[in-house]
Formats: C-alpha cells, structure tokens, sequence
C-alpha cells in the first residue's frame, strides 16, 4: 500500500513535462544491414472502415491499403521518379503516354504475384477496374476515371465490359481516354481501382472487406474490427528481400493521449498522432529533436467567398479580405503544425509554387475597403462594412480556432464577423447550398498528387450546383475553366504547371477564396526502428522499415507483475512523468 | 395478464422510441452519403452512393422498406450468398434484420452482437464496483454522522459527481496504468482472464461516478430509516448497532437503490460513450457514437434498439424484483 501511495505521489509531483528518452538509442551507432524479422506496432486515433480498396477513400484505411495492395504505378517524391517525373513503377514496370495523350500503353512487371500466389496479369487489372468502376460498386471516388473510353455506358451498367481498357498480352495493357487527360497517372495511384486476387471475382462483393487479398507487400493476418490490423509479411512481394518486418499491428481508435504512454512504454515502434503540446515536448526534448521526419504538406485551409451574392459579389471587399489575412498569425496558434501559406497547391504537391501569392497587407486592405465603398479609419474605428457578416466554420476543430483569428483581422480593417460553428455534416450541407452562405471555411486535401485537385473541384465553374456545390464560391471565370482543361489536357508537366500558374494568378486577382495555410504532420519512431522514412503522399509506408531487434532490446511489452509496487522497474523502460491534463 | 400488459406496453414504448429516432436520423442536417464517400466527394459519385444505399428514397419508403425487413420470416438456414437475407440474425424462420452499416459494410445485428459481450461485462463490473463502493461508504458516512469520516465523505462524493468521467478516466489512466503499471492502459484483451484485468480502469472510471452518487444515496437512506419507529423498538430490544444497521435498516434503505441500479445498469447496457472511447473499450457505446458522427443510419438503429430495449427490461426486472423484496409490493399488485 505504502509503495502505491508512493507511486500516486510520485505522479503527481512529477509533472515536468518531460517525455521518456528513446529506447534502444544504441541502434543509432549499430552497423547492422538491413534483414528480416520483428515485429512493428504503430496506431492511429481513427479506425478502419473498409479494406476492400474500391469502396474506401478514408484516411485511416489508405495506409493499411497501400500494404495490401499494388496499383499500377505510385507516387514518387516530385521530381524523384521515373525519368525524373512524380511516379515510379510498381505492377507496372514501364508505361508510356502516346503523342495524343490518348492512350496510356502499361508493361507489367513480370513474377509479381497476388497473395493467393497466382501472376498478375494485364486481365487482372483490367477486371480490377471493372469491379471498381461497376454500377453496384459504391466506389467514392469513381468520377476520378471518367474520362476512360466507355466509361459511362460501363458505370451506369449499360455496357458488359469497360471498352477503354484493352488488354494488348499477358503483361501488356492500354487504357484509352475520350480526351487526353493528365490526372489519369495520379488516379492510378490510387488503390480505389488497385488488382485483386483472381477469386474477388469482377463483381463487387461486400464480404471482400473481411477476407482481403491483393499484390502488395503484406497480406492481412486478421483484421480485430475497431480494434486492430494484424498484417504480415507476403513473402512473394516482387521486391527480392522485401518487405522486413514479418508483421505489422496496426492499432485503431487510439486516443493520442493514450498513443504517448503507448509510445513511451515501448508498446507502440512508431508515433503520428501527437496532441499540439505533445508534438512541442518531443521536439524539444534532446533525445528526440533530431528525430521523426515531417510529412510533406498536403492540405490547405482559409475562406471561401461567395461571388454570387452580397457583400463578396463586390471584388473589392474580397480583396481587401484577402489582404487583411496573415498567415504568420494564424500558424502563430499552432506552431508545430500548422505553416504560412499563400497558394492553393501546398509545397507537398507537384506543381506548388514557391514565389508569394496573397500578401498580408494591412494598408492594401483598407485601400480595397475604399475602392469596395467601405472606407475605414482603423483609428476612430469608424466606416467599414456596414452589417455584421455571418461566418461558417466547424466547431472543435482547428479550423474553428482559424476561423476567431480571421475573424480579429478582418475586424481591423472594418469587416465585423460573427462566427457560426457547425458540426461538419450541417457545414457541408449548408456552404454548398446556392446563395445561402456569404463566407465561410475552405479547406482542401490532395485526394490524388496532382495540381489540378486543388483547382478543378473547388473553383471550376463544372463544379457549381444549386446543391452540393464544391465550388462553395461560386467562382465562375471562363478565362480560368479554359486554363484548368487546358491543364488537365496537356501531356507536358512543365507546361501543366505553367497554366497552373496562370489560373493562379486570376485566383489571386479576383480572390473568390483565400488559402492562408496548410496543415502537416509529423512522424517519430523509436531508433531501434530502421530503414523507415515518410512516404511522399500518405503516411506510414512501412514496407521498407526494418526492427533492430537487439537494440529494441527489453523493451517489449513486459508482464504487468514486473511492475508491482515494491519491485525496480525494468531498466530499458524509460518512463518519466508526464503532464497531466496537457495533452488532450 | 398484468405481465402481459406489461410487456405489450414495452413494445409499444419501443416502437415509438425506434420511430422517433427514424425521422430524427432522416430530417438531421447532413448527408450520410456525403458521410460514406468523405467531405471531398464528388456530386456524381454521391449521386450513384445514394442510390446504391438506398438513400434517394422518401422518408416514407425508407421507413416502410426498415419496417417491413426488421422483424420477417424466411428460410431458417438462409444461402450466405442471399442478398435478401444476408444481413439478417435468424431464430428459426424468425428473421431479425438491422441492414448493413454504411460505414463499415457489415451486418448490424452482427456488429452489435459482437459487442454487447464487451459492454455487459463493462456494465456488470462498473456496477458492482459503484454499488458496493456506495453502499459501504454510505452506510459507514451515516453510522459516522457528523464525523470527519462523514464530511470527509460527502465532500468526496461531491467531487466524484462533479469530476466529469473523462478527467477521471485519464487521470486513473495516469497514475494506475502509465505509473504504477498496475493494469493495462487500454484495450479487451484476447482472453476472458485478460479481459478481467482489462476492465478495471473503465469500471473504475464509471463506477466511481457513480458509487458517489450511491454514497449519498445510501447515506440519506440509512439516516432516514434509522429515525424510525422500528430501527427504535429493535435498540430497545437490545439488539446491537451492527445487526439494527445491517439486518434491518440497509434492507429498507436499499429499496430506492434498487431502482436506480436497474436502471443504471440498462442505461450502461447501452453503453458507456466517453469511457468506451477513452479505454477503446469494444463496447456499444463507442459503436453508437461513431454511427452518429459517421450518419451510419442502420448501426443508429441498430444501437438505440438495444439501449432503449436494456432499459425497458431494467425497469421491468426492478419492478419484479420490488416484489420479491418487499411484501407490500406483493400485496398491492393482488
């Protein structure tokens, strides 16, 4: 009893806001190749819908499905692919773009093998697509593919097969499109239409989820719902030698709170969803600065406003809101995840333009709010806008707490707001509603890595309806919808990005929404973790980490009577106090 | 015949229950194909979700078709591969059907038969603790009136109903398990033995709030009824302290606990929300939770079916069981 109430005191008292040192930090001067074996726990505060690839384009299931499955091609670092562009091979050995852009032609790689063990051939991932893209498939994401020959007879079941994919040979295949279409490689990244096992069949079965089977690097062990995915090694990968690790537990639904005592105990390798002070602890601590890698920036977030009605059918107020905002104030609240931006593409995309786009600009703002009819003197406070301006955002959220920041910067060049927080299915339901909310939270993140899914579904003029509008500005620019299909047109990527640039430049002129940030995450794992490092899209590429096990050391889970009251703790578990109620 | 009016009335009171959550699902703002397909989905791709889901149907056609498909008969061992009968519980030719969650693309009946497991033992255990904890200290807080013991006591409780569950849960998390190490932060556990050690921090969590509660229930209780004329008449018979206190005045002060036990225990039958989630408890709760975040309408329905189900049963069992434990209850029901 007296070592338990010895135990409570010490918690409480030691409320240092430390964090627990690395374990197994010898690995760092360990010269040990890279080799098989262990075991990688990793979790994340979300859960797993789906794991069958065609019906799931949520966060949590995306990482989880990279490992089971192979696309054709996936995403490389910008720049770092093959012949220097943004893919690299991966059923697909080699492809190329015919002079039209009409016609992809894909050579697979020869001796990749699904988990049942039979080949991928180019008839797999012909069937992969139909059943992906079939009229009883509820796949989200199934417009990405639309412009395929033969898409729209195949997807509203009037055609047997999806006449635009044609199998040339055993590992050769085309996909023909109606018009040339630049996203095309992206969208292929995508396991939303990835080759399945020959005994998923080509109809969409909703049972596929539970019993999984596709190319990738690991097969599904079991699958705990709401729990855990157990993952392990499939040893027919393509990659010789790869992946390491024979297993991977990938826990759901764990609080970041929890993650942390997780991580710190050694129970969890690896450490993704840190609470904002958390995230500040560990890169502050001397152990672990020089540790984790951020990921590459792939969301943005600012306002939208709608150009069809009053106040911001009025250009000159919507510039002078896009010169009010500073972006340094805003990541000011959160510094460790959140950056400046100025430009819709973030810096994780290809395409993302470094040069400054919106200026904070507090003497350009008032300049507009005259021009607007509005003129303010920030002195006396007189003049500005008129009426109170109703803005939508999401409650509990970041994006709430970005919200009362614009709503304090817009208030000193005399634009009064007030905020409205909703819950996310009333926000979405109401900013996409025609000429019913003047301004609101915008925010974007890439569905696929390419420039025009920060362009073509938020503000070309395609994307507006009376309902469900994702152009929740009403945005309509004929200039701008020629520059974007153009772009989406165009085979050439320095040219796509040029055009990028210039629909940019109208976005800017005539500011129907301002991008004042973006959001990123940052990845930390234990040093006995090796080989690992963040993947150029979705995080927790595990496929190439390896576990230094001898490093690792002791600090696998140990039994609960090693920490009875009254006996030493295990030495290779650093355990320090952390902070109570700081994390959240 | 009056268990039969009873129970006749339950029905009732479920069907109205399950109703009202229907048209409430439906007229919430929000679109749950919106909620399948993610807040960047396209207007074509959530055109083809609804009518894959059934969701471009009137409010009345929905409700006619979950209606007609909840309770139904049909074959006894029905074909896995029967589209029709794929997502129903069967019981002979008896056909219980929830539907399939839009979210996780599974049965309901399944997803909640998989869980209801985890939630009773959580429900029983944080009972239990909650109960004894409030009858012992409220017993002794009353022997002990007025005494360091009792302040000390009603302060405590005071604070144990205020402390909102979470705080508590994270601080038990704290100190027990990242601590002390004394049991596992989080979890089930793959076994039964497991499981045991896997909920004493939900149970505790819970059952403190509510062994406050009980405490001053308790307490109140035992005082009143040691003013009475009969705990009186057995002092003066003789009887000792202990056997007037536990023999004769805790049979009667547990009477209200009784009924708030029962209830308790069908309320945390439909599953403790914040607890669940906090110690990733596989229970109803969390599932009931992320349903409604999620506008997952089946898992919805599914989940206020069983809460509402636990407590109409709660209230019956405390009902019967006033019988059993006091004979006036017996007489007034003749």
């Amino acid at each position: 009893m007296k070592a338990f109430l010895a135990g409570v005191a010490l918690a409480l008292v030691g409320c240092g806001g430390r964090v627990a040192d690395p374990i197994g930090a010898s690995a760092d001067a360990r010269d040990v190749p890279a080799h098989r074996g262990g075991t990688l726990r990793t979790a994340t505060f979300a859960d797993v819908r789906s794991l069958d690839p065609h019906v799931s384009l949520d966060g949590a299931s995306g990482p989880v499905l990279q490992l089971l499955y192979a696309t054709l091609i996936k995403f490389a670092r910008p720049g770092q692919g093959k012949d220097g562009g943004n893919f690299a091979p991966d059923l697909a050995s080699d492809w190329r773009v015919a002079d039209d852009g009409r016609r992809v032609t894909f050579t697979l790689r020869r001796g990749a093998k699904f988990h049942d063990g039979s080949d991928v051939l180019a008839g797999d991932v012909k069937r992969g697509l139909e059943r992906a893209l079939a009229a009883k498939t509820p796949n989200p994401g199934k417009s990405f593919y639309e412009r395929i020959e033969g898409f729209d007879a195949y997807s509203s079941g009037k055609a047997e097969s999806l006449a635009g994919v044609v199998v040339l040979g055993d590992h050769e295949l085309a996909i023909d499109l109606t018009e040339p279409d630049a996203t095309l490689l992206s969208v292929l990244t995508m396991p939303l239409v990835a080759p399945l096992c020959p005994s998923a069949g080509r109809a969409w079965d909703r049972d596929f989820g539970q019993h999984p089977c596709g190319a990738g690097p690991f097969s599904l062990n079991r699958w705990d719902a709401g729990r855990a995915v157990v993952l392990d090694r499939f040893d027919g990968w393509y990659e010789p030698g790869k992946p390491y690790v024979d297993r991977i537990e990938w826990s759901v639904l764990v609080p970041p709170f929890t993650q942390r005592l997780k991580f710190e105990r050694g129970e969890l390798d690896m450490l993704r969803d840190f609470s904002e002070s958390d995230l500040s602890l560990f890169r502050r601590a001397p152990l672990w600065k020089d540790r984790g890698e951020w990921e590459a920036a792939k969301t943005v977030g600012g306002l939208f406003m709608n150009t069809e009605i009053a106040p911001f059918d009025n250009v000159e107020l919507r510039r002078a809101v896009q010169s009010a905002l500073d972006p340094d104030e805003l990541a000011a609240t959160r510094p460790s995840t959140v950056r400046p931006a100025s430009r819709r593409v973030p810096s994780g995309i290809p395409g993302y333009d470094p040069r400054p786009g919106a200026v904070h600009d507090e003497a350009a703002a008032l300049e507009h709010m005259r021009l607007a009819g509005y003129p303010f003197d920030p002195g006396t406070g007189r003049g500005g806008y008129p009426k109170e301006i109703t803005f939508d955002s999401l409650g509990d959220s970041f994006y709430g707490q970005a919200a009362e920041v614009t709503q304090q910067e817009l208030a000193r060049v005399g634009i009064r707001i007030k905020l409205r927080l909703l819950g996310w299915p009333a926000y979405l339901a109401e900013t996409s509603r025609r000429h019913l909310v003047s301004i609101g939270t915008d925010a974007w993140s890439a569905d696929f890595p390419d420039p025009s899914d920060f362009y073509e579904p938020l503000l070309h003029s395609r994307a507006i309806a009376e309902e469900e509008s994702q152009n929740r500005a009403f945005y309509s620019n004929k200039q701008f919808d020629e520059l974007l299909d153009r772009a989406r047109r165009a085979t050439d990527f320095g040219e796509r990005v040029a055009l990028y640039r210039q629909a940019e430049d109208l976005v800017l002129r005539d500011a129907p929404s301002v991008m004042s940030y973006s959001i990123v995450w940052f990845e930390l794992w234990q040093p006995y973790v090796r080989g690992y490092h963040v993947n150029a899209l979705r995080q927790q590429d595990l496929a190439t980490a390896w576990v230094d096990e001898v490093a690792r050391g002791g600090a696998a889970k140990a039994p609960i009577s090693a920490f009875l009251p009254g006996k030493p703790r295990p030495a290779a578990i650093a355990l320090r106090a952390v902070p109570f109620g700081g994390p959240r | 015949m009056n268990l039969l009016a009873r129970l006749a009335s339950m029905l009732l009171v479920l069907w109205g229950v399950v109703t009202m959550t229907f048209v409430v699902n439906y007229a919430l703002p929000g679109d749950p194909a919106r909620a399948i397909a993610g807040p960047q989905a396209r207007p074509a791709d959530l055109v083809q979700i609804r009518k894959a889901y059934g969701l471009d149907r009137s409010l009345a056609v929905q409700y006619a078709l979950f209606a007609k498909r909840l309770v139904h008969l049909g074959p006894s061992h029905p074909d896995p591969r029967d589209e029709a009968h794929r997502s129903c519980s069967t019981f002979g030719a008896l056909h219980l059907d929830l539907g399939t969650s839009y979210q996780k693309g599974k049965p309901v009946a399944k997803l909640l038969a998989d869980r209801f497991p985890a939630t009773l033992l959580l429900a029983v255990a944080a009972t239990l603790v909650q109960v004894l904890l409030g009858v012992v200290t409220g017993t002794f807080a009353a022997v002990r009136k007025n005494t360091i013991f009792d302040h000390g006591t009603v302060a405590l409780t005071l604070l144990g109903i205020s402390a909102p569950t979470f705080l508590l849960g994270v601080f038990l998390q704290w100190v027990l398990a990242a601590e002390l190490r004394l049991v596992p932060l989080d979890g089930y556990g793959a076994t039964f033995g497991e499981r045991l050690g896997h909920v004493i921090l939900p149970a505790l969590t819970l059952g403190l709030f509510g062994a406050a509660y009980y405490t001053r229930l308790v307490r109140d209780e035992v005082l009143t009824q040691r003013a009475q004329d009969y705990a009186r008449t057995a002092f003066a018979k003789g009887a000792t302290r202990a056997r007037v206190i536990g023999v004769h005045v805790l049979r009667n002060a547990l009477m209200p606990l009784v009924t708030v036990v029962g209830v308790d225990l069908g309320v945390l039958v439909g599953g403790a929300i914040v607890t669940e989630k906090l110690f990733r408890w596989p229970g109803l709760g969390a599932l009931s939770v992320d349903a409604v975040a999620d506008r997952d309408g089946p898992v919805i329905m599914g989940t206020v079916i069983v809460a509402s189900s636990a407590v109409i049963v709660a209230s019956l069992v405390v009902d019967m069981s006033y019988a059993l434990l006091d004979p006036r209850a017996r007489g007034a029901g003749k």
